[in-house]
C-alpha cells in the first residue's frame, strides 16, 4: 500500500500572511462655546463606554505653594458635590454600573468613567457635577489628608517608589517635576482653602480636555455633552512657567539606604525629550532595541542569558515640557556592579554600532503591531487619543504612525541613542541595604547616599 | 437585558485538544493562548513552586524553535507575549496583528510537541525565578499578603496550603529530569484547550489547529491531584511579620461554596456587596466611616483570581490594612460587625439592585481587558478556557450572568449564614516589626 508522504510543517517558520488593512475609526472633535474640547470615537465592541475629563494642569502647576495639592484636589473632588454627598456618589455609579476615577499627574488633573451606555446620560451628568460642582466637604478632606499620609508612608518602604521618586529629584532639581510625592509635613500643611482655590483655577472648560469611546451615536452622544457641559462657566487658567533643569558632568551614584533589602534596584537615567520633538519616534525605536521589548538587547542579557533580575526595562517618559529615558531593573545584591556594567555595555553599543538590517526591520514591525493592538478595544483606542490630544499632536498621527515608523533607518536609530542615551553623564539610582551592597556602586562614579525617609 | 451572544464555535481534535474560536473582525489583531489544566495547586508533593518554575522552561526552547526564538518571532511579527500560572491552569498567549496567527501556532504546538531545554536554561530560569519571589514578595511591603499567607494557615491538604511561588529550597533542587518529567505528564493536548480570539475565522482557525497539532500524541492520562479539603473546624490563625510597612494589617478567609451552584451565586452577589469598590460595605464602614482601616479589599479567591478561574477549594479572602492606633482586636471586631450585620439581616432590596448592574457591567468589561489594551480580550479568552477545561461548556460565557442576576435577599442572607461563619474561619495578621517615624 502506498503512503503520501506528508511534509512536515515544523521544517520552516510560518511567513507572515498578507496584512489586513489598520483602519483608524472616525474621530469627532469639537471645541464648545465654553471652550471644552471634546474628541468622540465609536467601538461597538461591548454595550460599554469609557472616558476621560482631562485638566491640562496638574501638581506641576501647584508645586511651589503645595507639591501634590493636585492629588488631594483631584481625591476631594469625588467625595462630595452641591448636590451629593460622598456615599450617594458611589451608590448612584453602582446604580448604573459605572466606575470613575479621579487623579493627578504632574501636567493633569482627570476624571476618568466608564459605564454602561444605557446610563450614559446618569454618568456623564455626575462627571459634570464633579467637574464644576464639587463640594470639598472638611471631613471627607480630614480622612483624604490622613489616607494620603499612610499611603506615602508604605510608597517610601517600596523599592520602586523610592528609586522613582530619587530619579526625579536627581534629573530635575529645582523643576516642578523633581516631585513626585509630598512629604507627611506637607500634607499635614494643606488647607481646604488651597484645594478649593486649585479647583477654582484649573478645573475650568478651557483648561479641559474630554475624550469619550464606546457604544454609541456619535453624533448623539456630542449633543448630549454639549447640554450637559454647556452651561459650565468659562475661565482663563494660568500658566506655568518652565524652569532650567540641572546639568550634569559625568556619572554620579545616588544611594537611598534601604534596610534589610533583599535585592537591589537600579535606575540608570537622563534627560530625554518631550513628546512633540521631532526626534521622538526614532528614539523610541531605539528604545525598543535597547530595552523596551522583551526581544531587547538589554533583557536578552541581564536576565536570560545573566538571570540577574525578572523584569528590566528600559522607557522614554515624555512629559510636557521635557522628557527623560530611564533603565529599570530589581537585580540581586551581589550583582550590583555586574548588571550596571551590562546596562552602560548595551547603551554604549546602541551608541556605537549602528544596528544590523534583520534587528532593525524586527523592531520597527514590533512597534507598528503593537500600535495595530490598541485598535480592538475600547480602553485601547482611549489611550492612543489621550496621547494625541494631550500633546497636541497632528490629528493625522494615528493614520501615519506606522508609515513612519517603517520609515526610520539604522542612521536614526544611531542618531537617536547618541543624543539621548546620555551614557557618560548618566545619573544611577540605588535603592537597597548599603551593608549588601558594599563597594560596588562607587565603581561607577560619585556616591551620595541618601536615607528612605524624605528630607 | 438581553443574553450575551459573543460568537463561538468549538472542536475537538482526535488527540483530545479542545479548540475554540471566537471570531471578531473590529481590528485586524488577535489573541491567541494554549491553557494547559495543570496549576500550582496540583504540582507534586515536595516540588513547591515548580508549576511556575516550569511555565519559565515553556519560554527556553522548543524542538523547531530554540532560546530566545520564541520570544522573537512573537516580537518580530509585532505582537506581545506572556503566560501566568494559577491555582488550577497555566497558560501562554500572545496578541499579534492576525497575519501572524499561523506562526504563532506553530510556535505553540512546537512547544507542546517537543520541549527542548538544558541545564544551563534550567539554572538560568531558577535565577530569574528567585529574583521575581523577591521583586513580587520579599522586598516589598505587604509581598504575598494575603494570597501567599491565607493557605497555609486555611487549608490542611498540602495542595492547596503549600508555598505557590515556591520555598526556594525546592526550586534549587528542580532537576532537569522534573522537567521532562512534568512536560510528558501534563503538557498533553488531551490536557489543554487551544483559543483563537478576534480576526481569525472558525474554519481558518480548526484547519491551522489540525495542521500544527493534529499530529501531537494525546499523551498518558492525567495523575489526578487529590485537593479535597475538609471544612473548617474552628477558627484557624496565624501571624506573618512585616518588616517594611508599618500598618498592621489582617485578612480573613471563608471557605467558598462550589463553583456554580445556587450559593454559590449568592455569595459572589453578596460579595460585592461587601467588597464592590467604595460603595461596599467593608470599605465604606471600615475607612469611609469609621476610618478604622486605610484600605480594605477582597474577593473569591482575591487577590489571584476570581470567581470564574479556579477548580477547587477556595477562599472568599478579605483584607484589612488599618491604623497603628488601632488594635487587631478592634479593627478586626469592626469587621465582624459588618459581617454579622449581613447574617443578620442580608442586604437592602436597594442595593442588591444596585450590585446587579455594577456585577453585569464588570463581567462585560472584563471580557474586553484583564491584562490591559496591549492583550485585547484577555478576559474572555480566560473565561473560555476555563469554562473548557472546568465545565467542558466554553458557550457558559453568555449564559452564566443570569444565575447571579435572579439571586434573591433571601439567598443572599442564606449565603451569608452559611458561609460568613466567624466560627469556622481563617485569619492571619501582618505584624509590622517598626513603626512609622512620626
Amino acid at each position: 500500500m502506498a503512503t503520501v508522504q506528508m511534509p512536515n510543517p515544523f521544517a520552516q517558520v510560518p511567513s507572515l500572511g498578507p496584512e489586513r488593512p489598520v483602519v483608524w475609526p472616525a474621530r469627532t472633535h469639537r471645541k464648545l462655546a465654553n471652550g471644552l474640547e471634546v474628541v468622540l470615537v465609536e467601538s461597538h465592541t461591548i454595550p460599554k463606554f469609557t472616558g476621560e475629563l482631562y485638566f491640562r494642569s496638574g501638581n506641576a502647576a501647584a508645586a511651589a505653594k503645595a507639591p501634590g495639592l493636585a492629588e488631594i484636589t483631584a481625591t476631594v473632588v469625588r467625595t462630595g458635590t452641591e448636590k451629593r454627598s460622598s456615599r450617594q456618589i458611589e451608590e448612584d455609579l453602582r446604580r448604573i454600573g459605572a466606575d470613575v476615577g479621579t487623579s493627578a499627574g504632574a501636567d493633569t488633573s482627570a476624571i476618568g468613567f466608564n459605564g454602561l451606555t444605557e446610563f450614559s446620560t446618569d454618568l456623564l451628568e455626575l462627571v459634570a457635577e464633579l467637574a464644576h460642582q464639587a463640594s470639598f466637604p472638611a471631613d471627607e478632606f480630614e480622612r483624604e489628608r490622613r489616607q494620603m499620609i499612610e499611603g506615602l508612608r508604605i510608597a517610601r518602604t517600596t523599592p520602586s517608589f523610592l528609586a522613582s521618586e530619587r530619579m526625579r529629584r536627581v534629573l530635575f532639581g529645582a523643576h516642578p517635576y523633581a516631585i513626585i510625592a509630598p512629604t507627611e509635613t506637607q500634607v499635614k500643611e494643606y488647607r481646604l482653602g488651597q484645594l478649593v482655590e486649585y479647583y477654582r483655577a484649573y478645573y475650568t472648560p478651557s483648561n479641559a480636555l474630554l475624550i469619550a469611546v464606546g457604544d454609541f451615536a456619535s453624533l448623539q452622544m456630542m449633543e448630549q455633552i454639549e447640554r450637559i457641559f454647556g452651561s459650565w462657566k468659562a475661565a482663563t487658567v494660568p500658566v506655568v512657567p518652565d524652569t532650567t533643569l540641572p546639568e550634569f558632568h559625568g556619572r554620579r551614584v545616588h544611594l537611598v539606604h534601604l534596610p534589610e533589602s533583599v535585592q537591589t534596584q537600579l535606575v540608570v537615567a537622563n534627560h530625554a525629550i518631550t513628546r512633540k520633538h521631532p526626534d521622538w519616534l526614532r528614539l523610541a525605536l531605539a528604545n525598543s532595541i535597547y530595552g523596551g521589548a522583551f526581544n531587547s538587547r538589554l533583557i536578552i542579557n541581564i536576565r536570560e542569558q545573566k538571570g540577574y533580575t525578572y523584569s528590566p526595562r528600559s522607557g522614554v517618559h515624555a512629559l510636557r515640557q521635557h522628557g527623560y529615558f530611564s533603565v529599570n531593573a530589581a537585580v540581586r545584591n551581589d550583582v550590583v556592579a555586574a548588571s550596571l556594567t551590562e546596562i552602560f555595555y548595551e547603551i554604549d553599543r546602541m551608541r556605537s554600532v549602528a544596528v544590523a538590517e534583520d534587528e532593525l526591520s524586527d523592531a520597527r514591525t514590533y512597534m507598528s503591531g503593537v500600535f495595530s493592538l490598541g485598535l480592538a478595544t475600547q480602553d485601547g483606542l482611549a489611550s492612543q487619543l489621550s496621547t494625541v490630544y494631550l500633546n497636541e499632536l497632528p490629528e493625522s498621527e494615528l493614520e501615519t504612525y506606522r508609515q513612519r515608523v517603517r520609515a526610520l533607518s539604522a542612521a536614526d536609530v544611531l542618531a537617536a541613542a547618541r543624543a539621548f542615551f546620555d551614557s557618560a553623564n548618566a545619573q544611577i539610582i540605588v535603592v537597597g541595604d548599603r551593608g549588601q551592597i558594599g563597594d560596588q556602586a562607587g565603581l561607577f562614579g560619585e556616591v551620595t547616599e541618601y536615607s528612605a525617609e524624605p528630607e | 437585558m438581553n443574553q450575551l451572544q459573543i460568537p463561538l464555535e468549538t472542536t475537538k481534535l482526535e488527540n483530545g485538544l479542545r479548540v475554540v474560536v471566537s471570531p471578531d473582525r473590529t481590528a485586524p489583531v488577535a489573541t491567541l493562548g494554549v491553557y494547559y489544566n495543570i496549576g500550582f495547586r496540583l504540582e507534586p508533593r515536595g516540588r513547591s513552586g515548580f508549576a511556575h518554575l516550569f511555565e519559565h522552561m515553556m519560554f527556553q526552547g522548543s524542538e523547531h524553535a530554540g532560546k530566545m526564538m520564541h520570544i522573537k518571532l512573537i516580537n518580530s511579527s509585532g505582537g506581545v507575549l506572556n503566560g501566568s500560572t494559577h491555582y488550577d491552569v497555566t497558560n501562554y498567549y500572545e496578541s499579534i496583528p492576525s497575519n501572524a496567527v499561523e506562526r504563532v501556532l506553530w510556535l505553540e504546538a512546537d512547544r507542546m510537541r517537543a520541549l527542548k531545554v538544558d541545564d544551563e536554561n534550567l539554572r538560568n530560569q531558577r535565577d530569574v525565578v528567585k529574583e521575581e519571589v523577591r521583586v513580587n514578595v520579599l522586598n516589598q511591603p505587604y509581598g504575598g499578603f494575603p494570597w501567599l499567607d491565607l493557605p497555609p494557615i486555611a487549608f490542611r491538604n498540602w495542595h492547596n496550603a503549600h508555598n505557590f511561588y515556591g520555598d526556594f529550597a525546592d526550586l534549587d533542587a528542580a532537576s532537569l529530569d522534573d522537567v521532562q518529567q512534568f512536560f510528558r505528564t501534563y503538557y498533553s493536548p488531551s490536557n489543554a484547550v487551544l483559543l483563537m480570539i478576534g480576526d481569525v475565522t472558525p474554519d481558518e482557525g480548526f484547519a491551522l489547529a489540525r495542521r500544527y497539532f493534529g499530529t501531537i500524541p494525546p499523551g498518558p492520562p492525567q495523575p489526578k491531584a487529590d485537593v479535597s479539603e475538609p471544612l473548617f473546624e474552628g477558627v484557624r490563625s496565624g501571624e506573618v511579620e512585616e518588616k517594611f510597612g508599618t500598618l498592621p494589617a489582617f485578612a480573613v478567609g471563608y471557605r467558598a461554596p462550589e463553583r456554580r451552584t445556587p450559593d454559590w451565586h449568592a455569595l459572589a452577589i453578596l460579595d460585592h456587596a461587601l467588597h464592590g469598590g467604595r460603595a461596599g460595605r467593608v470599605y465604606r464602614q471600615l475607612v469611609l466611616e469609621q476610618q478604622i482601616a486605610v484600605d480594605t479589599a477582597g474577593g473569591i479567591q482575591y487577590p489571584v483570581g476570581d470567581l470564574f478561574d479556579y477548580n477547587g477549594p477556595t477562599l472568599l479572602a478579605s483584607r484589612v490594612l488599618h491604623k497603628p492606633e488601632y488594635s487587631s482586636e478592634q479593627a478586626l471586631e469592626a469587621f465582624d460587625a459588618v459581617i454579622d450585620a449581613v447574617c443578620q439581616h442580608g442586604i437592602e432590596q436597594d442595593e442588591l439592585e444596585q450590585v446587579k448592574v455594577k456585577f453585569r457591567s464588570e463581567y462585560v468589561s472584563s471580557l474586553e481587558g484583564g491584562q490591559g489594551p496591549s492583550i485585547p480580550r484577555y478576559g474572555l479568552m480566560n473565561y473560555l478556557a476555563c469554562f473548557t477545561l472546568f465545565d467542558n461548556d466554553a458557550s457558559l460565557v453568555n449564559s452564566i450572568l443570569d444565575g447571579f442576576l435572579q439571586v434573591t435577599r433571601e439567598q443572599v442572607r442564606t449565603a451569608a449564614q452559611r458561609y460568613l461563619d466567624p466560627y469556622r474561619r481563617a485569619i492571619v495578621f501582618r505584624k509590622p516589626t517598626r513603626k512609622a517615624a512620626d
